[in-house]
Protein backbone atom coordinates (compact mmCIF):
# COMPACT_ATOMS: atom_id res chain seq x y z
CA UNK A 1 0.00 0.00 0.00
CA UNK A 2 1.23 3.46 -0.88
CA UNK A 3 2.18 5.71 1.99
CA UNK A 4 1.66 9.42 1.69
CA UNK A 5 3.80 11.70 3.80
CA UNK A 6 1.76 14.83 4.33
CA UNK A 7 3.38 18.15 3.57
CA UNK A 8 6.96 19.03 4.54
CA UNK A 9 10.07 18.00 2.63
CA UNK A 10 11.41 14.51 2.99
CA UNK A 11 14.48 14.21 5.19
CA UNK A 12 17.77 14.89 3.47
CA UNK A 13 20.69 12.46 3.86
CA UNK A 14 22.20 14.24 6.87
CA UNK A 15 18.95 14.73 8.68
CA UNK A 16 18.02 11.16 7.88
CA UNK A 17 21.24 9.89 9.39
CA UNK A 18 20.71 11.94 12.53
CA UNK A 19 17.16 10.67 12.80
CA UNK A 20 18.31 7.09 12.37
CA UNK A 21 20.96 7.49 15.08
CA UNK A 22 18.51 9.00 17.53
CA UNK A 23 15.78 6.43 17.03
CA UNK A 24 15.03 4.39 20.13
CA UNK A 25 16.44 0.92 19.70
CA UNK A 26 13.04 -0.74 19.98
CA UNK A 27 11.46 0.55 16.77
CA UNK A 28 11.90 1.98 13.29
CA UNK A 29 10.45 4.60 11.00
CA UNK A 30 6.68 4.68 11.11
CA UNK A 31 6.48 4.25 7.34
CA UNK A 32 7.46 0.61 7.80
CA UNK A 33 4.12 -0.05 9.43
CA UNK A 34 2.41 -0.02 6.04
CA UNK A 35 4.05 -3.31 5.17
CA UNK A 36 3.85 -4.82 8.65
CA UNK A 37 0.41 -4.01 9.97
CA UNK A 38 -2.31 -6.38 8.66
CA UNK A 39 -4.55 -4.86 6.03
CA UNK A 40 -7.49 -6.90 7.19
CA UNK A 41 -9.05 -7.03 10.62
CA UNK A 42 -11.97 -9.45 10.64
CA UNK A 43 -14.33 -8.23 7.92
CA UNK A 44 -12.68 -4.84 7.91
CA UNK A 45 -10.26 -3.90 5.13
CA UNK A 46 -7.73 -1.09 4.89
CA UNK A 47 -8.97 1.73 2.69
CA UNK A 48 -7.23 4.63 1.00
CA UNK A 49 -3.61 5.52 1.44
CA UNK A 50 -1.78 5.23 4.72
CA UNK A 51 -0.81 8.69 5.94
CA UNK A 52 2.11 10.07 7.92
CA UNK A 53 2.09 13.44 9.64
CA UNK A 54 5.17 14.93 11.24
CA UNK A 55 5.55 17.89 13.60
CA UNK A 56 5.05 20.33 10.74
CA UNK A 57 2.04 18.66 9.19
CA UNK A 58 0.15 17.35 12.22
CA UNK A 59 -2.10 20.39 11.94
CA UNK A 60 -3.38 18.93 8.69
CA UNK A 61 -4.65 15.93 10.60
CA UNK A 62 -5.87 17.38 13.89
CA UNK A 63 -8.66 19.84 14.28
CA UNK A 64 -6.89 22.28 16.55
CA UNK A 65 -5.48 19.59 18.81
CA UNK A 66 -2.00 19.19 17.38
CA UNK A 67 -0.54 21.26 20.21
CA UNK A 68 -1.47 18.57 22.69
CA UNK A 69 0.94 16.19 20.94
CA UNK A 70 3.49 18.85 20.05
CA UNK A 71 3.79 19.66 23.74
CA UNK A 72 5.51 16.27 23.95
CA UNK A 73 8.48 15.03 21.93
CA UNK A 74 6.09 13.84 19.23
CA UNK A 75 7.81 12.81 15.99
CA UNK A 76 5.27 11.31 13.56
CA UNK A 77 1.95 9.56 13.38
CA UNK A 78 1.16 6.78 10.97
CA UNK A 79 -2.54 6.55 10.21
CA UNK A 80 -4.68 4.00 8.43
CA UNK A 81 -8.42 3.66 7.94
CA UNK A 82 -10.35 0.41 7.74
CA UNK A 83 -13.91 -0.04 6.53
CA UNK A 84 -16.36 -2.91 6.85
CA UNK A 85 -18.73 -3.98 4.04
CA UNK A 86 -21.37 -1.68 5.51
CA UNK A 87 -19.12 1.34 5.18
CA UNK A 88 -18.39 1.81 8.86
CA UNK A 89 -14.93 3.12 9.60
CA UNK A 90 -12.10 2.36 12.01
CA UNK A 91 -9.06 4.60 12.35
CA UNK A 92 -5.71 3.23 13.51
CA UNK A 93 -3.13 5.82 14.57
CA UNK A 94 0.39 4.92 15.71
CA UNK A 95 2.19 7.89 17.24
CA UNK A 96 5.97 7.89 17.53
CA UNK A 97 6.40 9.94 20.69
CA UNK A 98 10.19 9.94 20.60
CA UNK A 99 10.73 7.93 23.78
CA UNK A 100 8.85 5.51 26.06
CA UNK A 101 8.60 8.25 28.69
CA UNK A 102 6.82 10.55 26.26
CA UNK A 103 4.54 7.71 25.13
CA UNK A 104 3.68 7.18 28.79
CA UNK A 105 2.95 10.86 29.03
CA UNK A 106 0.42 11.18 26.23
CA UNK A 107 -1.24 7.94 27.31
CA UNK A 108 -1.40 9.00 30.95
CA UNK A 109 -3.09 12.34 30.39
CA UNK A 110 -6.46 11.02 29.40
CA UNK A 111 -7.36 7.76 31.13
CA UNK A 112 -10.98 6.92 31.83
CA UNK A 113 -11.69 3.36 30.73
CA UNK A 114 -10.85 -0.16 31.96
CA UNK A 115 -7.57 -1.81 31.01
CA UNK A 116 -7.58 -3.91 27.83
CA UNK A 117 -4.44 -5.97 28.40
CA UNK A 118 -2.66 -4.75 25.27
CA UNK A 119 0.88 -3.39 25.25
CA UNK A 120 2.49 -1.92 28.34
CA UNK A 121 -0.64 -0.09 29.43
CA UNK A 122 -4.00 0.14 27.76
CA UNK A 123 -7.64 1.01 28.11
CA UNK A 124 -10.74 0.32 26.09
CA UNK A 125 -14.24 1.74 26.16
CA UNK A 126 -17.03 2.50 23.71
CA UNK A 127 -15.08 2.11 20.50
CA UNK A 128 -11.83 3.69 21.66
CA UNK A 129 -8.70 1.61 22.33
CA UNK A 130 -5.64 3.44 23.66
CA UNK A 131 -2.35 1.81 24.55
CA UNK A 132 1.37 2.43 24.74
CA UNK A 133 4.30 0.19 23.87
CA UNK A 134 7.90 1.38 23.85
CA UNK A 135 7.99 4.83 22.36
CA UNK A 136 4.66 4.37 20.58
CA UNK A 137 1.22 5.52 21.60
CA UNK A 138 -1.62 3.88 19.68
CA UNK A 139 -5.31 4.60 19.28
CA UNK A 140 -7.93 2.60 17.43
CA UNK A 141 -11.19 4.47 17.08
CA UNK A 142 -14.65 3.67 15.78
CA UNK A 143 -17.16 6.47 15.64
CA UNK A 144 -19.99 4.04 16.24
CA UNK A 145 -19.49 0.98 18.36
CA UNK A 146 -21.12 -2.33 19.15
CA UNK A 147 -19.82 -5.59 20.58
CA UNK A 148 -18.61 -6.92 17.22
CA UNK A 149 -16.75 -3.71 16.40
CA UNK A 150 -15.20 -3.80 19.85
CA UNK A 151 -13.83 -7.27 19.20
CA UNK A 152 -12.28 -6.17 15.91
CA UNK A 153 -10.70 -3.15 17.58
CA UNK A 154 -9.10 -5.27 20.27
CA UNK A 155 -7.91 -7.88 17.75
CA UNK A 156 -6.34 -5.14 15.65
CA UNK A 157 -4.65 -3.71 18.72
CA UNK A 158 -3.16 -7.11 19.59
CA UNK A 159 -1.85 -7.45 16.03
CA UNK A 160 -0.34 -3.98 16.05
CA UNK A 161 1.53 -4.34 19.32
CA UNK A 162 3.58 -7.20 17.86
CA UNK A 163 5.26 -4.71 15.52
CA UNK A 164 6.12 -2.01 18.03
CA UNK A 165 9.25 -3.48 19.57
CA UNK A 166 9.97 -4.08 23.24
CA UNK A 167 8.58 -2.20 26.22
CA UNK A 168 10.41 0.86 27.50
CA UNK A 169 10.70 2.67 30.80
CA UNK A 170 8.33 5.39 31.96
CA UNK A 171 9.58 8.83 33.00
CA UNK A 172 12.20 9.00 35.76
CA UNK A 173 9.89 11.42 37.58
CA UNK A 174 7.75 8.45 38.64
CA UNK A 175 10.46 7.57 41.15
CA UNK A 176 9.73 10.81 43.03
CA UNK A 177 6.14 9.96 43.89
CA UNK A 178 5.11 9.12 47.45
CA UNK A 179 5.62 5.51 48.40
CA UNK A 180 1.97 4.91 49.26
CA UNK A 181 -1.49 6.24 48.55
CA UNK A 182 -0.98 7.16 44.89
CA UNK A 183 -3.48 5.94 42.31
CA UNK A 184 -1.20 4.70 39.55
CA UNK A 185 -3.94 4.74 36.93
CA UNK A 186 -4.64 8.40 37.66
CA UNK A 187 -1.03 9.59 37.51
CA UNK A 188 -0.17 11.77 34.54
CA UNK A 189 3.10 12.98 33.08
CA UNK A 190 3.40 16.00 30.79
CA UNK A 191 5.23 19.24 30.19
CA UNK A 192 2.85 22.05 29.33
CA UNK A 193 -0.09 24.09 30.51
CA UNK A 194 -2.42 22.66 27.86
CA UNK A 195 -2.00 19.16 29.27
CA UNK A 196 -2.32 20.30 32.87
CA UNK A 197 -5.57 22.07 32.27
CA UNK A 198 -7.03 19.13 30.42
CA UNK A 199 -6.11 16.92 33.35
CA UNK A 200 -6.77 19.30 36.24
CA UNK A 201 -7.79 22.85 35.65
CA UNK A 202 -5.62 25.24 37.67
CA UNK A 203 -5.75 28.60 35.93
CA UNK A 204 -6.65 30.16 32.63
CA UNK A 205 -3.19 31.73 32.62
CA UNK A 206 0.12 29.87 32.69
CA UNK A 207 0.88 30.86 36.27
CA UNK A 208 3.12 27.83 36.80
CA UNK A 209 5.26 28.88 33.83
CA UNK A 210 5.16 25.46 32.20
CA UNK A 211 6.63 24.73 28.80
CA UNK A 212 8.47 21.96 26.99
CA UNK A 213 11.47 22.40 29.28
CA UNK A 214 9.45 21.44 32.36
CA UNK A 215 8.58 17.90 33.46
CA UNK A 216 5.36 17.51 35.41
CA UNK A 217 3.82 14.67 37.35
CA UNK A 218 0.24 14.99 38.45
CA UNK A 219 -0.97 12.44 40.98
CA UNK A 220 -4.06 11.71 43.00
CA UNK A 221 -3.06 10.83 46.55
CA UNK A 222 -5.35 9.29 49.13
CA UNK A 223 -5.55 11.77 51.96
CA UNK A 224 -8.33 10.36 54.08
CA UNK A 225 -10.68 7.49 53.61
CA UNK A 226 -12.57 8.25 50.41
CA UNK A 227 -10.87 11.59 49.85
CA UNK A 228 -8.17 12.47 47.37
CA UNK A 229 -5.71 15.31 47.37
CA UNK A 230 -3.73 16.27 44.28
CA UNK A 231 0.00 16.61 43.89
CA UNK A 232 1.62 18.48 41.02
CA UNK A 233 5.36 17.95 41.02
CA UNK A 234 7.27 19.97 38.45
CA UNK A 235 10.95 19.84 37.57
CA UNK A 236 12.24 23.12 36.12
CA UNK A 237 15.50 23.56 34.21
CA UNK A 238 17.07 25.32 37.19
CA UNK A 239 16.37 26.58 40.70
CA UNK A 240 15.82 30.17 39.58
CA UNK A 241 13.01 29.13 37.24
CA UNK A 242 11.45 26.96 39.91
CA UNK A 243 11.53 29.87 42.35
CA UNK A 244 10.02 32.24 39.83
CA UNK A 245 7.26 29.75 39.09
CA UNK A 246 6.45 29.40 42.79
CA UNK A 247 6.17 33.17 43.17
CA UNK A 248 4.00 33.39 40.07
CA UNK A 249 1.77 30.57 41.23
CA UNK A 250 1.24 31.99 44.69
CA UNK A 251 0.55 35.45 43.33
CA UNK A 252 -2.01 34.14 40.86
CA UNK A 253 -3.60 31.38 42.88
CA UNK A 254 -3.06 32.00 46.59
CA UNK A 255 -2.03 35.61 47.13
CA UNK A 256 -2.92 35.35 50.81
CA UNK A 257 -0.30 32.65 51.39
CA UNK A 258 2.62 33.55 53.61
CA UNK A 259 6.26 32.71 53.15
CA UNK A 260 5.43 29.10 53.96
CA UNK A 261 3.38 28.82 50.77
CA UNK A 262 0.25 27.65 52.57
CA UNK A 263 -3.26 28.97 52.10
CA UNK A 264 -6.70 27.77 53.06
CA UNK A 265 -9.11 27.79 50.14
CA UNK A 266 -12.79 28.58 50.20
CA UNK A 267 -13.85 24.95 50.43
CA UNK A 268 -11.92 24.54 53.66
CA UNK A 269 -9.05 22.63 52.03
CA UNK A 270 -5.43 23.73 51.81
CA UNK A 271 -3.09 24.54 48.97
CA UNK A 272 0.66 24.34 49.50
CA UNK A 273 3.55 25.30 47.23
CA UNK A 274 7.03 24.20 48.24
CA UNK A 275 10.43 24.37 46.56
CA UNK A 276 13.13 21.71 46.69
CA UNK A 277 16.01 22.68 44.44
CA UNK A 278 14.64 22.82 40.92
CA UNK A 279 11.48 20.96 41.93
CA UNK A 280 8.24 22.74 42.78
CA UNK A 281 5.65 20.65 44.60
CA UNK A 282 2.10 21.98 44.76
CA UNK A 283 -0.55 20.20 46.79
CA UNK A 284 -4.19 20.94 46.05
CA UNK A 285 -7.22 20.00 48.14
CA UNK A 286 -5.21 18.91 51.16
CA UNK A 287 -7.37 18.21 54.23
CA UNK A 288 -4.92 20.01 56.52
CA UNK A 289 -1.84 22.14 56.27
CA UNK A 290 0.15 19.48 58.10
CA UNK A 291 -0.91 16.74 55.71
CA UNK A 292 0.26 18.79 52.73
CA UNK A 293 3.56 19.56 54.38
CA UNK A 294 4.10 15.95 55.39
CA UNK A 295 3.31 14.77 51.87
CA UNK A 296 5.90 17.03 50.31
CA UNK A 297 8.48 16.13 52.97
CA UNK A 298 7.97 12.47 52.15
CA UNK A 299 8.80 12.86 48.45
CA UNK A 300 12.04 11.08 47.58
CA UNK A 301 13.43 14.01 45.63
CA UNK A 302 17.05 14.10 44.53
CA UNK A 303 19.35 16.47 46.41
CA UNK A 304 20.20 18.39 43.23
CA UNK B 1 -6.34 44.57 34.97
CA UNK B 2 -5.62 41.05 33.82
CA UNK B 3 -8.00 38.60 35.42
CA UNK B 4 -7.00 34.98 35.66
CA UNK B 5 -9.75 32.43 36.12
CA UNK B 6 -8.51 29.82 38.59
CA UNK B 7 -9.66 26.59 40.13
CA UNK B 8 -10.53 28.55 43.23
CA UNK B 9 -13.15 30.52 41.31
CA UNK B 10 -14.52 27.18 40.25
CA UNK B 11 -14.56 25.86 43.83
CA UNK B 12 -16.37 28.97 44.95
CA UNK B 13 -19.05 28.21 42.40
CA UNK B 14 -18.36 31.37 40.49
CA UNK B 15 -17.03 29.73 37.35
CA UNK B 16 -20.24 29.98 35.39
CA UNK B 17 -20.68 33.55 36.40
CA UNK B 18 -17.12 34.40 35.45
CA UNK B 19 -17.25 32.60 32.14
CA UNK B 20 -20.51 34.25 31.32
CA UNK B 21 -19.60 37.66 32.63
CA UNK B 22 -17.66 40.32 30.83
CA UNK B 23 -14.62 41.27 32.83
CA UNK B 24 -13.93 44.48 31.01
CA UNK B 25 -14.05 46.53 34.13
CA UNK B 26 -15.02 50.11 33.63
CA UNK B 27 -16.43 49.55 30.18
CA UNK B 28 -19.84 50.96 29.54
CA UNK B 29 -22.46 48.29 29.18
CA UNK B 30 -24.13 47.74 25.82
CA UNK B 31 -27.16 49.90 25.22
CA UNK B 32 -29.13 47.00 23.83
CA UNK B 33 -29.03 43.39 24.92
CA UNK B 34 -27.81 40.79 22.47
CA UNK B 35 -30.73 38.54 21.65
CA UNK B 36 -30.12 34.81 21.51
CA UNK B 37 -32.87 32.34 20.69
CA UNK B 38 -32.85 28.67 21.61
CA UNK B 39 -35.44 26.56 19.84
CA UNK B 40 -36.05 22.84 20.34
CA UNK B 41 -38.43 20.31 18.85
CA UNK B 42 -39.05 16.83 20.21
CA UNK B 43 -39.47 15.28 16.75
CA UNK B 44 -36.70 16.92 14.77
CA UNK B 45 -34.66 13.72 15.20
CA UNK B 46 -36.07 10.22 14.98
CA UNK B 47 -34.94 7.26 17.08
CA UNK B 48 -31.93 6.83 14.77
CA UNK B 49 -31.04 10.52 15.03
CA UNK B 50 -32.14 11.11 11.43
CA UNK B 51 -33.09 14.72 10.85
CA UNK B 52 -36.65 15.62 9.87
CA UNK B 53 -35.92 18.34 7.32
CA UNK B 54 -39.37 19.90 7.43
CA UNK B 55 -39.33 20.28 11.19
CA UNK B 56 -35.82 21.66 11.08
CA UNK B 57 -36.86 24.23 8.48
CA UNK B 58 -39.68 25.25 10.77
CA UNK B 59 -37.28 25.57 13.72
CA UNK B 60 -34.95 27.76 11.69
CA UNK B 61 -37.80 29.93 10.47
CA UNK B 62 -39.38 30.40 13.88
CA UNK B 63 -36.12 31.11 15.71
CA UNK B 64 -34.75 33.60 13.16
CA UNK B 65 -38.12 35.30 12.89
CA UNK B 66 -38.15 35.79 16.65
CA UNK B 67 -34.54 36.92 16.59
CA UNK B 68 -35.23 39.81 14.24
CA UNK B 69 -38.89 40.40 15.13
CA UNK B 70 -40.35 39.34 11.81
CA UNK B 71 -43.52 37.34 11.22
CA UNK B 72 -41.93 34.39 9.41
CA UNK B 73 -38.69 32.90 8.21
CA UNK B 74 -38.76 34.33 4.72
CA UNK B 75 -39.28 37.87 5.97
CA UNK B 76 -36.67 37.33 8.65
CA UNK B 77 -34.03 36.46 6.07
CA UNK B 78 -35.15 39.44 3.99
CA UNK B 79 -34.27 41.55 6.99
CA UNK B 80 -30.80 39.99 7.13
CA UNK B 81 -29.72 40.11 3.48
CA UNK B 82 -30.66 42.13 0.43
CA UNK B 83 -31.42 40.92 -3.12
CA UNK B 84 -28.35 40.92 -5.34
CA UNK B 85 -25.91 40.19 -2.55
CA UNK B 86 -23.35 37.39 -2.59
CA UNK B 87 -23.70 35.35 0.59
CA UNK B 88 -21.30 32.82 2.04
CA UNK B 89 -22.57 30.12 4.38
CA UNK B 90 -19.60 29.17 6.54
CA UNK B 91 -20.37 25.61 7.48
CA UNK B 92 -18.36 22.90 9.23
CA UNK B 93 -17.43 19.58 7.65
CA UNK B 94 -15.73 17.77 10.55
CA UNK B 95 -16.48 14.21 9.49
CA UNK B 96 -17.76 12.94 12.82
CA UNK B 97 -20.11 15.83 13.54
CA UNK B 98 -20.64 18.07 10.51
CA UNK B 99 -23.29 20.72 10.06
CA UNK B 100 -26.36 18.68 9.03
CA UNK B 101 -26.99 19.06 5.29
CA UNK B 102 -30.66 19.55 6.09
CA UNK B 103 -29.74 22.70 8.00
CA UNK B 104 -27.52 23.95 5.19
CA UNK B 105 -30.39 23.38 2.75
CA UNK B 106 -32.84 25.20 5.02
CA UNK B 107 -30.59 28.25 5.15
CA UNK B 108 -30.07 28.22 1.39
CA UNK B 109 -33.81 27.99 0.82
CA UNK B 110 -34.50 31.09 2.87
CA UNK B 111 -31.65 33.00 1.26
CA UNK B 112 -33.19 32.30 -2.15
CA UNK B 113 -36.54 33.40 -0.78
CA UNK B 114 -34.87 36.62 0.28
CA UNK B 115 -33.79 37.30 -3.28
CA UNK B 116 -30.28 35.87 -3.33
CA UNK B 117 -29.49 34.13 -6.61
CA UNK B 118 -28.60 30.46 -6.02
CA UNK B 119 -25.34 30.90 -7.92
CA UNK B 120 -24.41 33.70 -5.53
CA UNK B 121 -24.69 31.52 -2.44
CA UNK B 122 -21.45 29.92 -1.30
CA UNK B 123 -21.29 26.93 1.04
CA UNK B 124 -17.81 26.09 2.23
CA UNK B 125 -15.54 25.32 5.15
CA UNK B 126 -11.87 24.67 4.43
CA UNK B 127 -11.48 26.82 1.31
CA UNK B 128 -13.38 29.95 2.27
CA UNK B 129 -10.27 32.10 1.92
CA UNK B 130 -10.03 31.41 -1.80
CA UNK B 131 -13.58 30.49 -2.74
CA UNK B 132 -14.74 33.35 -5.04
CA UNK B 133 -18.18 33.31 -3.48
CA UNK B 134 -16.59 34.02 -0.10
CA UNK B 135 -14.00 36.42 -1.46
CA UNK B 136 -16.84 38.45 -2.97
CA UNK B 137 -19.38 37.84 -0.23
CA UNK B 138 -21.09 40.87 1.21
CA UNK B 139 -22.87 38.82 3.87
CA UNK B 140 -21.96 35.70 5.82
CA UNK B 141 -24.05 33.13 7.62
CA UNK B 142 -22.10 31.26 10.30
CA UNK B 143 -23.36 27.76 11.08
CA UNK B 144 -21.84 24.77 12.83
CA UNK B 145 -22.48 22.10 15.48
CA UNK B 146 -21.59 22.71 19.11
CA UNK B 147 -18.95 20.51 20.70
CA UNK B 148 -16.17 20.50 23.21
CA UNK B 149 -12.66 21.01 21.96
CA UNK B 150 -9.51 19.71 23.60
CA UNK B 151 -7.61 22.93 23.09
CA UNK B 152 -10.16 25.73 22.84
CA UNK B 153 -12.63 24.25 25.32
CA UNK B 154 -15.53 24.64 22.96
CA UNK B 155 -15.94 24.70 19.21
CA UNK B 156 -18.69 27.16 18.50
CA UNK B 157 -19.48 30.00 16.19
CA UNK B 158 -16.35 31.97 17.08
CA UNK B 159 -14.01 29.10 16.34
CA UNK B 160 -15.87 28.27 13.13
CA UNK B 161 -14.19 31.21 11.41
CA UNK B 162 -10.67 29.85 11.90
CA UNK B 163 -10.61 28.83 8.24
CA UNK B 164 -10.64 32.53 7.34
CA UNK B 165 -7.24 32.83 8.97
CA UNK B 166 -4.15 32.55 6.81
CA UNK B 167 -2.62 30.25 9.39
CA UNK B 168 -4.77 28.19 11.70
CA UNK B 169 -1.93 27.40 14.14
CA UNK B 170 -1.47 31.16 14.53
CA UNK B 171 -4.72 31.19 16.49
CA UNK B 172 -3.94 28.16 18.66
CA UNK B 173 -1.61 29.52 21.37
CA UNK B 174 -2.92 30.05 24.90
CA UNK B 175 -5.99 27.84 24.45
CA UNK B 176 -6.95 29.63 21.22
CA UNK B 177 -7.31 32.83 23.21
CA UNK B 178 -7.51 35.16 20.23
CA UNK B 179 -10.03 33.49 17.98
CA UNK B 180 -12.14 36.62 18.31
CA UNK B 181 -9.63 38.42 16.10
CA UNK B 182 -10.88 36.38 13.15
CA UNK B 183 -13.99 38.53 13.05
CA UNK B 184 -11.84 41.57 12.31
CA UNK B 185 -10.22 40.11 9.21
CA UNK B 186 -11.07 42.16 6.09
CA UNK B 187 -12.83 39.20 4.51
CA UNK B 188 -15.09 38.89 7.53
CA UNK B 189 -15.46 42.16 9.41
CA UNK B 190 -18.97 43.50 9.52
CA UNK B 191 -20.42 40.81 7.27
CA UNK B 192 -21.85 38.19 9.62
CA UNK B 193 -25.64 38.46 9.58
CA UNK B 194 -26.54 35.34 11.49
CA UNK B 195 -24.84 32.77 13.74
CA UNK B 196 -26.42 29.36 14.14
CA UNK B 197 -25.03 26.97 16.72
CA UNK B 198 -26.49 23.60 15.91
CA UNK B 199 -27.34 21.75 19.13
CA UNK B 200 -29.33 18.94 17.58
CA UNK B 201 -26.66 16.51 18.82
CA UNK B 202 -24.04 18.45 20.78
CA UNK B 203 -20.84 16.77 21.97
CA UNK B 204 -20.16 17.45 25.64
CA UNK B 205 -16.87 15.60 26.14
CA UNK B 206 -13.97 14.21 24.16
CA UNK B 207 -11.05 11.89 24.75
CA UNK B 208 -7.95 13.48 23.37
CA UNK B 209 -7.74 16.05 20.63
CA UNK B 210 -8.77 13.82 17.82
CA UNK B 211 -11.59 11.78 19.15
CA UNK B 212 -15.30 11.43 18.68
CA UNK B 213 -17.60 8.94 20.34
CA UNK B 214 -21.35 8.59 20.24
CA UNK B 215 -21.30 8.18 24.01
CA UNK B 216 -20.48 11.87 24.39
CA UNK B 217 -23.23 13.29 22.19
CA UNK B 218 -26.88 13.49 23.03
CA UNK B 219 -30.08 14.34 21.21
CA UNK B 220 -30.79 17.80 22.52
CA UNK B 221 -32.75 18.65 19.36
CA UNK B 222 -32.12 22.37 19.32
CA UNK B 223 -30.70 25.37 17.50
CA UNK B 224 -29.17 28.44 19.13
CA UNK B 225 -29.33 31.50 16.89
CA UNK B 226 -28.16 35.06 17.27
CA UNK B 227 -26.48 37.92 15.51
CA UNK B 228 -23.75 38.15 18.14
CA UNK B 229 -21.38 35.15 17.87
CA UNK B 230 -20.01 35.70 21.37
CA UNK B 231 -23.45 35.72 22.93
CA UNK B 232 -24.42 32.60 20.98
CA UNK B 233 -21.29 30.76 22.14
CA UNK B 234 -21.80 31.97 25.70
CA UNK B 235 -25.19 30.27 25.74
CA UNK B 236 -23.73 27.21 24.03
CA UNK B 237 -21.09 26.96 26.72
CA UNK B 238 -23.75 27.12 29.41
CA UNK B 239 -25.40 24.13 27.76
CA UNK B 240 -22.17 22.13 27.51
CA UNK B 241 -21.34 22.85 31.14
CA UNK B 242 -24.81 21.85 32.27
CA UNK B 243 -24.57 18.54 30.45
CA UNK B 244 -21.09 17.86 31.81
CA UNK B 245 -22.34 18.62 35.30
CA UNK B 246 -25.19 16.17 34.79
CA UNK B 247 -23.16 13.32 33.29
CA UNK B 248 -19.57 13.78 34.46
CA UNK B 249 -20.21 15.54 37.78
CA UNK B 250 -19.49 18.96 39.16
CA UNK B 251 -15.73 18.38 39.16
CA UNK B 252 -15.70 18.10 35.36
CA UNK B 253 -18.23 20.81 34.66
CA UNK B 254 -15.69 22.93 32.87
CA UNK B 255 -14.20 21.72 29.59
CA UNK B 256 -10.63 22.86 28.89
CA UNK B 257 -10.76 26.57 29.56
CA UNK B 258 -12.87 28.20 26.82
CA UNK B 259 -11.24 31.55 27.47
CA UNK B 260 -11.56 32.61 23.84
CA UNK B 261 -15.26 33.29 24.33
CA UNK B 262 -14.70 35.77 27.11
CA UNK B 263 -11.71 37.31 25.34
CA UNK B 264 -13.70 37.73 22.13
CA UNK B 265 -15.67 40.18 24.22
CA UNK B 266 -13.15 41.80 26.52
CA UNK B 267 -10.10 41.82 24.24
CA UNK B 268 -11.55 41.90 20.75
CA UNK B 269 -14.89 43.55 21.32
CA UNK B 270 -16.82 41.52 18.77
CA UNK B 271 -19.77 40.74 21.04
CA UNK B 272 -20.83 40.14 24.59
CA UNK B 273 -20.07 37.26 26.95
CA UNK B 274 -22.01 38.92 29.75
CA UNK B 275 -25.09 36.88 30.58
CA UNK B 276 -26.66 40.03 31.97
CA UNK B 277 -26.31 41.64 28.56
CA UNK B 278 -27.93 38.74 26.71
CA UNK B 279 -31.66 38.50 26.09
CA UNK B 280 -32.10 34.74 26.10
CA UNK B 281 -35.34 33.51 24.52
CA UNK B 282 -36.39 29.87 24.69
CA UNK B 283 -38.91 28.43 22.23
CA UNK B 284 -40.45 25.01 21.78
CA UNK B 285 -39.86 21.75 23.59
CA UNK B 286 -38.52 22.33 27.10
CA UNK B 287 -38.01 18.83 28.48
CA UNK B 288 -34.44 18.36 29.79
CA UNK B 289 -33.64 21.81 28.52
CA UNK B 290 -30.75 22.16 31.03
CA UNK B 291 -30.38 25.93 30.59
Amino acid sequence: MKVTKRGGALLGPTAGLIAALTVFAGGGAVGEFSAKIPKKAGAWTATGEDRIYDRNTLYDYMDGGAEVYLAFDYREVWSRKYADPGGRELVLDIYDMGSPAEAFGIFSCDREDPAAGIGQESEYGFGLLRFRQGRYFVTVTASSEDEAVGKVILELGRDVVKHLGPPGPGPDMLAFLPAAGVRADRTSYFHSQVNLNNRFFVSSENILQLDRSTDCLFAEVEARSGEAAFLLLTRYPDEAKAGAARRSFLAGYAPEAGADGLARTDNGKWVFASLAGRFLAVVFESPTAEWASDLVSSLPLPKK
Amino acid sequence: MKHSLTRRDFLKGTTSALLGASLAFGREGPAKKARVVLIRHRDVLDENSKVNADILQGMLDESVARLVDQPDGAKAFQALVKPGETVGIKTNVWSYLPTPPELEAAIKRRLVDAGIAPEKIGLDDHTVRTNPLFVNATSLINVRPCRTHYLAGMSGCIKNYIMFGESQPFYHPDSCADLGALFKLPQVQGKTRLNILCVLTPQFHGRGPHHFSRRFVWNYKGLIVGQDPVAVDTIGLQLIMAKRREVLGKAQELPPVPKHIQLADTRHGIGTSDLNAIEFIKLGWDEDILI
